[in-house]
């Protein structure tokens, strides 16, 4: 076939394929396709910074607006990787401020991010719109006051669970003095109080905002004024609600909250006093999202609110809500997509709450829509399950959170390996699993057959042995990312389906029994994986076979990292060099 | 296998019994090593279950709010045996002192930092790894960085 495709109406046709993973395939079809592809690309994705290099990435995608990295991985937030791990965002700002100028938007997720990086930003990129950072850490207020004071066309500032050095209020003043072009604002995760006035001043020369995250140094008449002047917000997440509940106090925050019309979602309540909840009323019938995992109020005046809340979407609440509120849930709200029910009292020895899996097969039941579920729970059935994969087989993502390590179904005391087996089989969409509770490797041979289309799996506490590895790493064909802690696999499975881990973004295991020596052979036996090792002692000086305490693998074409600490160990390909740590900062 | 840098091995009240017994390659599961910190005896993990600090902190009604120059630290005081619990200001004290005055009069009773005796109540917390610890034995500021709650345990358990 000698007809070839002018660029210019390739470009044409790219400009309507957003889908990186179609991108990518596009880009695969031959030279010219790649090279025009690559100069169109604006949302450039990249899973795990350390899989290429930032300056690869900047050469490539010149045109790239906006760019969205994630660091460490995912059990990070759950306080199993170490301080100083690394996921440094610097390498790559300053890649991007010197080869993409036209960068407009940075999203990272567990990042380290310092001042200097902030400041970068601010300075290299003339019209950036959009920030956030989500699980960030390493910079401090003054950072955020750069980025205010310089990016005039600023749109988006948000600080999603990042841990934020506070120095204060004041960052808030910098933002221009004239009108600001910003939707989002969301400063939710800091401690400090900032002035209320600033922020009044703000919101009043903000005619776009759409979105306020307040945090909790933020009080109800703060609220109240600042609500009177954004009426427009679609999403507010409010301060706290810590104060004595007075007559007029209240009367104000309703009427502050049923002027605003169009408000979509809400958030933060924290310390919210159940007495407060009715000034909520008139905003629940237009509510969509409603996040009270912060909200420790009991199940009464939950429903209370949540039967109003007819259209709402999605609801994270704490198990609070029991059995019973889930009940009402699932016959008020039947547009809900997406569930998550945390636990009130994590520590096994507290107080007993009456949320059972009868409140997750109730929501199942009632709750057509609903696709996405995290439920935190005591212990469970295969029953529930069987019910839950039944009722709900349009299911994308599982997430079940047995707080009792190996808890069998505490009805007949078997593992829970038939209900996974039926979530697996049945929900056929499904994108995301977590899996808790007494499991044998059968499970695990049911979840590798059937589940075809996760992604992302995450285990805890499970399986009998190798087995277990065996079974997901020779079937699970869609498997990108799969961490797992405690679990009492070894070598065998991980070195038979080494080329398998190519495939795939990452894999973290914690507590399991790999050792030092499987961890070397993997290394060198697969040129394009980088074996990291995390232990607080030198793999080296203990036997071969002594398993390691953490390990993260995942796939790479940038080579071993050159900014690894001192408790991170990338074991060599050179077989004669061994082990090292490159801590070059 | 040698397992030689595993600490001790995870005791809960599960039902241990109906576990299937471990196949040939596993040994007893031990619980995983958070280091920088190793101890061996918590009452709350850090890591287990899976939610953010966030949250953890929140739950554990450790609440740090500044306004201006000003600072509030609440934390969650229980008194052994009392179901209802206090929150507590740390900032509103200049140092222990102060805070055993005003939690035994609080409480009504004489609450002590140190060692066991059998007439006074003493007054442990819950540090940041999770671990309880005889309140006293550290600067102020320290312990305020690392206080989550507090419980004032009766005389006789000590």
């Amino acid at each position: 076939m000698g007809l070839r495709l002018p660029s210019k109406v390739l470009e044409h046709i790219l400009s309507f394929i957003d889908s990186n993973e179609d991108r990518n395939s596009v880009s695969l079809v031959c030279k010219s396709w790649f090279e025009t592809e690559r100069k169109t690309r604006k949302r450039v994705f990249v899973g795990n910074c350390y899989a290429v290099s930032p300056a690869a990435v900047a050469k490539r995608f010149p045109g790239m607006r906006s760019l969205t990295l994630k660091g460490k991985p995912h059990f990070a937030d759950y306080n199993l990787v170490p301080d100083g791990w690394g996921g440094y965002a610097w390498p790559w700002i300053e890649a991007m401020a010197a080869k993409c100028p036209s960068l407009e938007e940075i999203r990272l997720k567990r990042m380290v991010v310092t001042d200097e990086c902030l400041e970068k930003i601010a300075a290299s990129f003339k019209d950036f719109k959009v920030l956030v950072l989500t699980s960030c850490e390493g910079f401090s207020t003054d950072g955020i006051a750069a980025i205010a004071a310089t990016c005039r066309n600023l749109r988006v500032l948000e600080l999603r669970e990042c841990i934020v050095e506070d120095l204060g209020g004041d960052w808030l003043s910098y933002f221009p003095e004239t009108s600001t072009s910003l939707v989002s604002l969301d400063f939710s995760c800091l401690d400090s109080e900032v002035k209320i006035s600033d922020l009044e001043r703000l919101v009043s020369r903000s005619p776009n905002l759409k979105s306020l995250k307040l945090n909790p140094a933020v009080t109800l008449d703060g609220l109240v004024s600042l609500l009177r002047r954004a009426p427009q917000l679609t999403e507010l997440g409010t301060g706290s609600f810590a104060a004595q509940l007075k007559p007029e106090a209240f009367s104000k925050l309703s009427e502050a909250f049923s002027n605003c019309k169009q408000l979509q979602s809400l958030s933060g309540l924290w310390d919210v006093l159940p007495e407060y909840l009715p000034a909520l009323y008139s905003v629940c019938p237009g509510l969509t999202s409603l996040n009270l995992s912060y909200a420790t109020v009991r199940m009464p005046d939950l429903v209370e609110l949540l039967r109003r809340c007819s259209k709402l979407q999605k609801l994270w609440v704490m198990d609070l809500i029991e059995d019973k509120g889930l009940e009402a849930v699932a016959s008020y709200c039947k547009e809900l997509r997406e569930l998550r029910v945390f636990p009130s009292a994590p520590d096994l020895d507290e107080a007993n709450i009456p949320l059972t899996e009868q409140g997750l097969v109730f929501v199942s039941k009632g709750c057509r829509k609903l696709e996405s579920v995290l439920y935190f729970c005591v212990q469970f059935t295969n029953a529930a399950l069987l019910t839950i994969a039944r009722k709900r087989p349009n299911l994308k993502c599982f997430r079940l959170c047995v707080i009792e390590p190996f808890a069998p179904d505490y009805k007949t005391n078997e593992p829970l390996d038939k209900g996974f087996k039926a979530i697996a089989e049945g929900c056929k969409d499904l994108r995301r699993l977590s899996v808790s509770g007494l499991l044998s490797d059968k499970a695990f041979k049911y979840i590798g057959k059937h589940a075809k289309k996760v992604r992302m799996l995450s285990i805890a506490f499970a399986g009998d042995s190798d087995l277990m590895l065996h079974h997901l790493l020779s079937g699970c064909e869609s498997l990108k990312k799969l961490e797992i802690r405690d679990c009492p696999f070894g070598d065998t499975a991980l070195l038979e389906h080494a080329a398998k881990l190519e495939t795939m973004r990452s894999l973290w295991m914690s507590s399991c029994f790999v050792s030092f020596g499987a961890c070397k052979l993997l290394s060198q036996k697969m040129p394009r994986l980088n074996v990291e090792v995390i232990d607080e002692h030198p793999p080296e000086t203990r036997p071969e076979s002594s398993p390691v305490e953490r390990i993260y693998i995942y796939r790479t074409v940038a080579g071993p990292r050159m900014d690894t600490p001192e408790f991170v160990w990338t074991i060599h390909k050179n077989p004669e060099i061994g082990v090292s740590h490159l801590a070059i900062k | 296998m040698d397992v030689s840098n595993s600490c001790s091995s995870f005791s809960s009240s599960s039902v241990d019994s109906t576990k299937p017994s471990p196949s040939e390659s596993s040994v007893n599961l031990s619980l995983s090593l958070t280091f920088p910190s190793t101890s061996p005896q918590r009452e709350a993990r850090q890591d287990w279950p899976p939610i953010t600090s966030r949250l953890r902190d929140t739950l554990k009604g450790r609440r740090l709010i500044r306004r201006g120059n000003d600072t509030s630290l609440f934390v969650k005081v229980y008194m052994e045996g009392v179901p209802i619990g206090r929150k507590l200001d740390l900032c509103a004290f200049s140092g222990y002192e102060s805070l055993l005055e005003n939690l035994s009069h609080m409480f009504d009773t004489s609450i002590i930092c140190g060692n066991r005796d059998r007439k006074h109540h003493v007054l442990t917390y819950e540090d940041k790894d999770g671990d309880w610890m005889m309140v006293g034995d550290i600067p102020w500021d320290m312990f305020l960085e690392t206080v989550r709650r507090l419980k004032i345990t009766r005389p006789e358990r000590y």
